[in-house]
């Protein structure tokens, strides 16, 4: 305001090229940079020549083919594509849902003042998850073998053998209960920290108003602990669809990734298709159909959540 | 506060220092490679110069091996007599990871080792890719040819036999493992000839399968798929695919559906063991005696040995029914990328050759393809004490000479298990035999369409 106007012409040299405001800019981009160097490299580029690679007939050493959408017409119409989804989503039902609600009864046991020894269940909780995922599918395979440790029991029980590696329901046990072993305390861990995250002034509050446990579980925990069940939901989500490992060893022990109808995923059904095979093409298109249909899920799952959302938030206060 | 100022300054230039030492490295190897490429085509010629001139250059080559080997020790001693040749290995056991990965770099152009040790089982995948290795009868391969087993050789050439892909080194020629304590409560004779007169034809296989079960109340085979493989690999020429223009015939092969058959039958006899292939409950059974015989390749008694330490001196080795099979086995090959093919080759050659074969079988129990071996007193004069002190190679050797080349085609291996998972079925769920393998047939000739 105070600069008299008529300066300005007079001071009008040539900008330089690196003003503030540049460098500034320059310096910020340059930091976050190798983020987007590294993205693009192993996110991007991959995405995009899955993509273009599923309009194409290749075995990965021969000149490509270009075929239109007969890759998406071939899976499309094979009925084992099909299997391989529903598999995945019984799958994921399987071992997710039984799998949170036992997450959230451990975390509320863990941070209870009465558990003792807390530091130690927690590491034997978090366990699991950091254990070779084959060495545990082994491991359980015995278990779960014609005359393994399970139906052993069972026929202790008086009950019949199951067949787990072969019957519609055995595969998909065995398959689930590998699942929620290995993430069940995972999960415990991330519901500890939020429930480590609700003040106790609240639960104090809450006692002296005359609400027992329970109401302090449904009126308290569980609504400020939202955001986590949403965001563990969201994960189990991706990652029950990717389900891959477990199924692959416990199916084809000789290493060849069986696709047996009872327990073939979406990912066993690419990975056989590509690397089995030698069919690059139709396993680009699975893995396209794939990221659309988890698209699909993520965004279903937050329409859901935010409903869920938008309910309990008069209680925020 | 000094302090921390002058270790980020030490560790700022320690991290400089590094980073221009890096550059200097990819400098001097891109200078090198760039007069390496040009040479390409008159190496030869060069390299005569180098051996009549001056030391040879030091030249260490890559090789990705598969499963137990004893190719380290033998690369050692390679060393010693060419100390200019170092051998730098690579090794796995995972089959599928081991072949994807070639694959991989073979793709991307990048990353392929000088030497790769290729599974019979792969074969069909790389055989067709000849812009991508050498022609090993460029370096002369035309001319040992002939040492090696005729079929074995031909397993890695092109049809019309111009390409060779690989050097061929051990091969699985199938054999009936047996117990011999069970074969005694079962009143069959224990000693190998006695016992494989018993079983020389399937049928009589059958009876005496179905009699064993009936005296000791044990399984007398293991498990279905290895009834069903030494039966579909007894096929003539082809197993599941056409040889000549690739097409689906493993319906009308009469082989495979006697293989297929006769494990039913075998199921509903109920001497067919309910275990599965390379579960740990196979391998307690093995120990245990809780069946009579493993039908298998001559690279199975390595597992025998190792899932059944405590059966020592109770197995023994007699021929199948009806002639043998081949299951498994390995090529060597040089992938084009490497720089020293003819080091590569020079080294393969000699890993191949007779002597390297018998110290192979000797260490590690890998069946050489050289039949002159077979005739050689030190191959043949070697006693196993697992197998009771059997002149293993005896029977092995054998083996060999009864089995007759197959053409597998590049989707074997998917459409062998829908036939197996058929019979799995039939076993475990007691599905109807006819209408599985309707339903293997169908999702065989769905898979053979995509290619």
């Amino acid at each position: 305001m105070a600069e008299p106007i008529t300066v300005r012409p007079s001071v009008s040299v040539k900008k330089p090229f690196l003003t503030e405001k540049r460098r500034s800019n320059i310096t910020a981009y340059t930091f976050i940079a190798p983020f987007f160097i590294i993205f693009s490299i192993f996110g991007l580029y991959p995405i995009v020549f899955t993509i273009y690679l599923s309009f194409f007939k290749w075995d990965a050493l021969g000149p490509m083919k270009y075929v239109g959408l007969k890759n998406y017409d071939l899976i499309i119409s094979d009925p084992t594509f099909w299997i391989s989804f529903s598999n995945t989503l019984i799958m994921g039902v399987m071992g997710t849902i039984p799998q949170l609600i036992v997450a959230l009864f451990v975390a509320i046991m863990l941070n209870s003042a009465l558990t003792k020894f807390k530091k130690t269940f927690r590491i034997l909780y978090f366990m699991p998850n950091i254990t070779s995922i084959v060495a545990v599918t082994l491991v359980f395979s015995t278990m779960f073998g014609n005359n393994g440790m399970i139906n052993w029991i069972l026929n202790g029980l008086g009950l019949e053998n199951v067949a787990f590696n072969s019957g519609w329901w055995g595969v998909k046990i065995a398959i689930s209960t590998m699942v929620m072993w290995r993430w069940t305390g995972y999960n415990a861990i991330i519901f500890l920290s939020g429930l480590q995250s609700i003040p106790i002034d609240l639960y104090e509050a809450a006692k002296i108003d005359g609400a027992n446990r329970k109401q302090q579980l449904m009126y308290i925990t569980l609504p400020l602990l939202k955001p986590f069940i949403i965001f563990v939901t969201l994960l189990s989500t991706i990652g029950a669809l990717q389900l891959f490992t477990e199924p692959y060893v416990f199916l084809g022990q000789s290493g060849t990734g069986s696709t047996r109808e009872e327990g073939v995923t979406m990912v066993t059904y690419l990975y056989s298709e590509a690397f089995r095979n030698g069919f690059f093409g139709t396993a680009a298109a699975t893995a396209v159909m794939l990221l659309l249909i988890t698209i699909v899920f993520s965004v279903l799952n937050m329409i859901i959540s935010n409903r869920l959302g938008g309910d309990s938030k008069g209680g925020k206060a | 506060m000094k302090r921390v100022k002058h270790w980020t300054a030490l560790i700022l230039i320690i991290m400089l220092v590094a980073s221009l030492a890096a550059c200097g490295g990819n400098g001097n190897n891109n200078t090198k490679n760039n007069a390496a490429a040009p040479e390409k085509t008159e190496s030869t010629e060069t390299k005569n110069t180098d051996e009549a001139t001056e030391p040879a250059e030091k030249v260490e080559l890559s090789f990705w091996s598969l499963g137990t080997t004893n190719y380290e020790d033998l690369a050692k001693k390679y060393t010693e007599e060419n100390p200019n040749i170092t051998i730098k290995f690579q090794n796995t056991s995972d089959q599928t990871a081991h072949h994807n990965n070639l694959t991989t770099a073979l793709s991307a152009d990048s990353g392929a080792p000088d030497i790769f040790m290729l599974e019979i089982g792969f074969m069909e995948r790389f055989i067709n890719a000849q812009d991508k290795f050498q022609n090993l009868n460029d370096f002369g391969a035309k001319d040992i040819a002939g040492n090696y087993l005729d079929w074995k050789w031909k397993q890695a050439s092109s049809v019309d036999g111009s390409f060779q892909l690989g050097l061929p080194t051990d091969i699985g020629p199938t054999v009936a493992y047996y117990r011999v304590d069970l074969a005694e409560q079962a009143g069959l004779p224990v000693d190998p000839e006695g016992f494989g007169a018993q079983i020389d034809t399937w049928d009589k296989f059958a009876t005496v399968a179905k009699d064993f079960t009936a005296k000791t109340g044990k399984p007398f085979a293991d498990l279905t798929d290895l009834v069903y493989n030494a039966l579909r690999d007894q096929s003539a020429d082809q197993i599941y695919f056409n040889k000549e223009d690739g097409s689906f015939i493993g319906d009308t092969n009469p082989q495979v559906k006697k293989a297929y058959d006769f494990t039913v039958q075998g199921i509903q006899e109920g001497w067919i063991g309910n275990t599965l292939l390379w579960s740990p409950e196979w391998g307690q059974a093995m120990n245990d005696g809780g069946f009579g015989v493993i039908l298998g390749p001559a690279w199975m008694a390595g597992n025998i040995k190792s899932n059944a330490p405590d059966s020592t001196g109770k197995w023994k080795i007699a021929q199948l029914p009806e002639g043998a099979g081949n299951w498994g086995g390995s090529f060597l090959t040089i992938p084009k990328e490497g720089k020293h093919p003819q080091e590569a080759y020079d080294f393969i050659s000699w890993l191949d050759s007779q002597e390297s074969q018998l110290e192979s079988f000797k260490a590690s129990g890998l069946m050489p393809s050289i039949p002159a071996l077979y005739e050689d007193a030190a191959f043949t004069g070697f006693q196993d004490e697992f197998f009771g002190g059997q002149a293993t190679a005896v029977e092995y050797g054998k083996a060999a000479e009864r089995v007759k080349p197959v053409y597998y085609g590049p989707l074997h291996d998917q459409t062998d298990t829908f036939f197996k998972d058929a019979l799995k079925n039939v076993l475990e769920k007691k599905a109807d035999p006819t209408e599985e393998w309707d339903a293997a047939v169908k999702k065989a000739k769905t898979l053979a369409e995509r290619s």
